[in-house]
């Protein structure tokens, strides 16, 4: 994909989005901008420096050519070319999260009055737990670098974290994710529109939701369906539910624990999640796929969009991807890449597992506008024009 | 409006890039800057416009704009003066040559006042 594939996508308002002031806004774009400059123009250079200089150094010094994204890291971060890569990408990502802040502290109050507002007007419910344990690979280190992580919160009503990330997400994503940021969730159900053309789900579960922004094409193309939105974040959950009121989409969103999540057994018919797999952790993955067989009637589907594995892929787009484990805060990103996620799937009684992948609902858009092209370039962000989703069936 | 602060630093380490001290410092504050340029020049553009929503066209007066003497000379001189301001560190580098002044040099006066 290119930069121009989409032209410049703006984010959708809705009621509790922050509005920017101009110069916000203009430091918000640079953010954008400094990272697509990175993809663009500084990552494609790093091919020619592994092979021209960085690769043959390393065979010289050991005596052997670098055999894995391991060793391929080691001879990379000498070099000043990746270091002006690697340390631009990351400043991007503190620039994009700081010019969100700034936006958001200044109307912070009248943000949280508007959500509590919102919600107060929605009949699906709002579940935040008192006291709830959110787990610690959630808190340990602030994921992708936002500053208080998922969960932080000031008070009772505070929604700031969920601001933050549904503005951060939508610049992290440079448009991709479409102008609601829906494009994951979007483009699971034009999946199974196509492959299931008779499946009517009464009951969807969207685990790891956060700002629902993912759930809400679930009630848009299940209009009949009891969707649900879970997440370990109290903001998030808030926001959520605000967001959902003020998109006229009656979603309940209940802050529980997708390893444990306190639903009956056989209760949905459709269980997904969207990249929150790998921001969980090696004893969590396991557990969540047996949570969602549990809790899944028979003959009901799983899916999980998240990263697809690394033995589909050679050691050097391994090593470009893995960037984010190092330098984004992203600590199960690697690791779970290596785990085999059909043989989890399998271990926990889903049978016909498998991976596949969605269409990304937004190019296929702009494809049947005679916009779109394929051109795949190896971005860090969802190479290849579809997203990567497992998939399994509770057996009858 | 609350005085309230959100937090603003991530937890988890932050990587240093550069194997120099304090590069990865400097290159963010560059970055900064650059972010303050664009900013700017967004701003200048928005104003274009809204002149323009209102009967002036900024822009094209912009490009048929003929500096007089005067403005070209001021132009200069505020060019060369931030310049000056950009490359003060090369100033001092070349004003300690000529002084002598060497790391050296610094350390003995040092020793030398204490003892004094």
């Amino acid at each position: 994909m290119t930069a121009g594939t989409l032209g410049i996508v703006r984010q959708a308002e809705h009621p509790v989005l922050p509005k920017p002031t101009h110069d916000e806004r203009a430091r918000q774009e640079f953010a954008r901008s400094l990272k697509g400059f990175v993809q663009q123009g500084l990552l494609p250079g790093l091919g020619p420096v592994f092979q021209g200089r960085v690769g043959p150094a390393f065979a010289r010094a050991h005596g052997r050519p670098p055999a894995d994204r391991h060793d391929i890291r080691r001879g990379m971060v000498e070099d000043p070319y990746f270091q002006h890569y690697a340390a631009t990408n990351r400043i991007a990502q503190e620039l994009l999260w700081e010019s969100v802040l700034d936006s958001i502290e200044r109307q912070w109050s009248a943000l949280n009055a508007r959500a509590a507002q919102l919600s107060a007007r929605a009949t699906a419910p709002l579940e935040i737990a008192a006291g709830f344990d959110v787990p610690r690979y959630v808190t340990a280190i602030d994921i992708h670098c936002m500053p208080g992580g998922y969960a932080a919160e000031a008070g009772p009503d505070d929604v700031a974290a969920g601001a933050l990330y549904d503005r951060g997400v939508f610049l992290y994503a440079m448009g991709f994710m479409g102008p609601f940021n829906d494009d994951m969730g979007r483009s699971v159900v034009n999946w199974l529109k196509r492959h299931l053309p008779d499946f009517r789900p009464q009951r969807i579960l969207d685990l790891g939701c956060t700002v629902g922004h993912s759930t809400l094409p679930y009630k848009e193309g299940f209009p009949e369906a009891e969707v649900t939105g879970i997440d370990v974040a109290a903001p998030q959950l808030r926001y959520a539910h605000a967001r959902a009121a003020g998109l006229g989409l009656e979603v309940a969103f209940r802050q529980r624990n997708a390893e444990a999540t306190g639903f009956p057994d056989d209760h949905f018919d459709l269980v997904v999640s969207h990249i929150l797999l790998h921001e969980t952790s090696g004893k969590a993955m396991p557990r969540i796929f047996h949570e969602c067989f549990r809790i899944l009637k028979p003959g009901g589907l799983m899916i999980h969009a998240d990263l697809p594995p690394f033995d589909l892929m050679d050691p050097f787009a391994q090593f470009i991807l893995d960037n984010e484990t190092w330098y984004n805060n992203e600590p199960f990103w690697g690791a779970m890449r290596d785990v085999d996620q059909p043989a989890l799937a399998r271990a926990a009684g889903f049978v016909d597992v498998r991976f596949d992948t969605a269409p990304m609902a937004i190019l296929e858009a702009a494809g049947a506008a005679g916009g779109a092209e394929r051109e795949f370039v190896a971005g860090e962000f969802a190479p290849g024009g579809g997203w990567e989703i497992l998939v399994g069936r509770k057996p009858e | 409006m609350t005085a309230a602060r959100l937090p603003r630093d991530a937890r988890g380490r932050r990587p240093q890039f550069y194997a120099a001290q304090g590069l990865d410092q400097a290159m963010s504050m560059i970055l900064v800057l650059a972010a303050e340029l664009s900013v700017m020049r967004e701003r200048m553009d928005t104003l274009e416009g809204v002149l323009a929503a209102h009967g002036i066209d900024a822009t094209a007066a912009i490009e048929a704009h003929e500096p007089s003497p005067e403005t070209l000379a001021r132009r200069e001189a505020w060019r060369q003066a931030f310049l000056a301001r950009l490359y003060y560190l090369a100033r001092k580098d070349a004003a300690d040559a000529a002084r002598g002044e060497t790391e050296q040099a610094f350390r003995r006066t040092i020793e030398d006042i204490a003892q004094a």
